[in-house]
């Protein structure tokens, strides 16, 4: 039998209000994510994107449409629902890397599990093993200022894998990358998605993650030009 | 989770380690000014009293009914010997002296002056007032019935000086007057108009004879062992002394104005306390704004991730706790020190007179150990509360718009 999809979005719109001028930033998007896709979301600045990324994380609510993630409705959940959905469902790569500046590298990615109230010795495991898998082991006791931009990414990821998501959504994460430190770490997300089978929905106008994804969907004006549908 | 947002807070705190210092040395200081204006108080209240009660009052005193009123000669204390005898016995009083009071003229060769005639017991008199030790010029009583004591004002208003004859004249408790030579062996400055320019003391018998009293007092001055006494067993001694005929009084209604003065005082103290924790709201809740919005991205993150609303604003909470913890340390370092300095060396304020005391001695700041750990517990009380605000705000921002703004 086939596996549900993970995300699937109903003539979703969510229009803005930006001083009194309402913007529409997505204008009716169906679209569909199958479980263990590496699929982007591309389109030029302003077209979108975020804004559709954040109605499908359940960061914020759409003004009309639906999204369902892994079978349930969240469009329609409260805000501490939402928060509960999120930590146990979806993982999240910032742009800017988006790290707790004051927690270490360990800290850092242990962080979601210690909020599902896994014990202490499990989650170091967990994290252990993660940061053997992004190469970072060795820099467990890290704060995240001696880290590089690639590694502090790269922990990033690691936050956003290690409680096992049916979905991990990378709002840009090469933006602040070089192209050499940039295609790395798709390499690395890449292989992850293959080894685990987890699922990935990125946002970028990045050729490096363009090259490596399964499927591109574009949004312009607020629309899905193409790619809407899963494999 | 709770340890967790300890550590978080905690390192929060000293990441932003300028912020955290100036905020904290601001309250801090704050804190210590609290401090040292309470004990700077408290030494001024205790040499208020001290004044009021150790040089001439007592902590507490017995009259017969209605003396204090009408100041009758003829109403004398009831059963003084009876009355003495319980006092002498009672474990709460240090001393006591009985006096004679009447109201009285001194005569000298140049001026005739109204005065109080006040007969002293030379025995027991060292032991409760000061008049012994108030003596300027000359010396104090020896039992000699022509020693006659006057306060300096009063000797440079009659010209007066030692070994010059006076003399007193009062009305007698049996109807007639009487009139009586003393020699002025005694000069006392008590920094008291009441006392230096209104006052003559003479010997108990010489004013028994005067005023035909044998063996009467007017009244009798206490001394507690502890001058909190006064306060804390004032219906007591009421009780077991404001009886058979005799009326009982502390000091604070004996002196009612210094009482007043020494809660105004305790007022004062609590409005400054209001104005400064109302400052320090204001400045704990600005440096935490500022907090928040710097990390807004980090609280974006957290809620991102599921945090709860609660956890991020207990967050900022712990954050207000820390500093104000911070600040507490600082405060009360600076406090003890500025305090104890002052404690040592006195604060002088040179001929200043206050409520008709002369603050012509240094007063001496003091540490209440009733009231020390007050200032420092509302000030972390404060400090955490004013974490509510923004705590609240940083729980509830949105947090995709939260991450955008910090990009």
């Amino acid at each position: 039998m086939k596996e549900k999809p993970v995300i699937i979005t109903r003539d979703l719109k969510k229009t803005y209000h930006d001083g009194g001028v309402p913007v529409e930033a997505v204008r009716g998007i169906d679209f569909t994510l199958e479980r263990g896709e590496f699929t982007a979301i591309i389109g030029p600045s302003g077209s979108g994107k975020t804004t559709f990324l954040n109605l499908v994380a359940g960061l914020d609510s759409p003004s009309e449409g639906e999204v369902e993630l892994s079978g349930r409705l969240i469009s329609s959940m409260s805000g501490k629902e939402l928060a509960a959905w999120r930590r146990d469902h979806i993982g999240f790569v910032f742009q800017a890397y988006n790290l707790f500046p004051v927690l270490t590298v360990e800290e850092n990615v242990e962080y979601v599990m210690l909020l599902q109230g896994v014990g202490a010795r499990e989650r170091h495991e967990r994290v252990m093993r993660i940061l053997e898998e992004v190469e970072l082991a060795d820099m467990a006791d890290r704060l995240p200022s001696r880290l590089s931009g690639g590694q502090q990414q790269r922990v990033a990821v690691a936050r956003a894998m290690v409680s096992e998501p049916d979905l991990i959504i990378a709002d840009e994460p090469t933006a602040n990358l070089d192209s050499t430190t940039g295609g790395a770490l798709l390499d690395t997300m890449k292989r992850l998605n293959e080894e685990t089978g987890m699922t990935f929905l990125f946002s970028t106008h990045d050729e490096v993650v363009m090259e490596r994804a399964h499927r591109l969907a574009v949004i312009r004006d607020g629309r899905l030009d193409s790619g809407g549908q899963g494999k | 989770m709770l340890r967790r947002m300890i550590v978080i807070s905690w390192r929060a705190i000293l990441k932003n380690r300028r912020r955290t210092v100036i905020t904290s040395t601001a309250i801090g200081i704050g804190l210590a000014s609290l401090l040292f204006t309470d004990a700077l108080f408290a030494g001024l209240i205790n040499f208020m009293v001290n004044t009021a009660t150790e040089t001439w009052m007592g902590h507490a005193q017995i009259h017969g009914d209605g003396f204090r009123e009408t100041g009758r000669i003829a109403l004398t204390i009831n059963d003084p010997a009876g009355v003495m005898d319980k006092l002498e016995g009672d474990t709460l009083v240090r001393g006591f002296t009985g006096r004679l009071i009447a109201p009285a003229t001194l005569e000298s060769s140049m001026e005739l002056r109204p005065i109080t005639l006040t007969g002293v017991d030379h025995t027991t008199d060292p032991d409760v007032t000061s008049l012994s030790a108030s003596i300027a010029e000359g010396g104090y009583l020896t039992g000699d019935s022509t020693e006659l004591i006057i306060g300096e004002k009063l000797a440079e208003d009659m010209e007066l000086q030692l070994g010059d004859i006076a003399v007193l004249t009062a009305a007698a408790a049996d109807g007639g007057f009487s009139s009586s030579l003393f020699i002025v062996v005694g000069i006392c400055s008590f920094n008291s108009e009441k006392l230096d320019r209104y006052s003559a003391f003479v010997n108990m018998e010489a004013a028994e004879d005067m005023l035909a009293l044998d063996g009467e007092y007017h009244e009798i001055a206490v001394l507690f062992a502890d001058p909190q006494a006064a306060e804390d067993h004032g219906e007591r001694f009421r009780r077991v002394y404001g009886v058979e005929g005799n009326t009982a009084e502390i000091w604070p209604v004996l002196q009612p104005q210094i009482h007043s003065m020494v809660q105004m005082v305790d007022v004062s103290v609590t409005v400054m306390a209001a104005i400064l924790f109302g400052l320090v709201l204001f400045g704990i809740v600005n440096s935490l704004f500022m907090s928040v919005y710097e990390r807004m991205y980090e609280f974006g993150v957290m809620k991102a991730l599921g945090t709860r609303t609660a956890v991020i604003s207990g967050l900022i909470l712990l954050e207000a706790f820390w500093l104000g913890l911070t600040a507490i340390v600082i405060g009360s370092v600076i406090g003890w020190a500025v305090v104890s300095y002052f404690g040592a060396a006195g604060l002088s304020f040179g001929e200043m007179e206050f409520t008709g005391l002369a603050l012509n001695r240094p007063i001496y700041p003091v540490f209440e150990a009733g009231r020390i750990w007050i200032y420092p517990l509302i000030t972390l009380v404060f400090t955490t509360l004013a974490g509510v605000y923004p705590g609240v705000h940083a729980g509830r921002l949105n947090p995709s718009e939260a991450i955008r703004r910090s990009l």
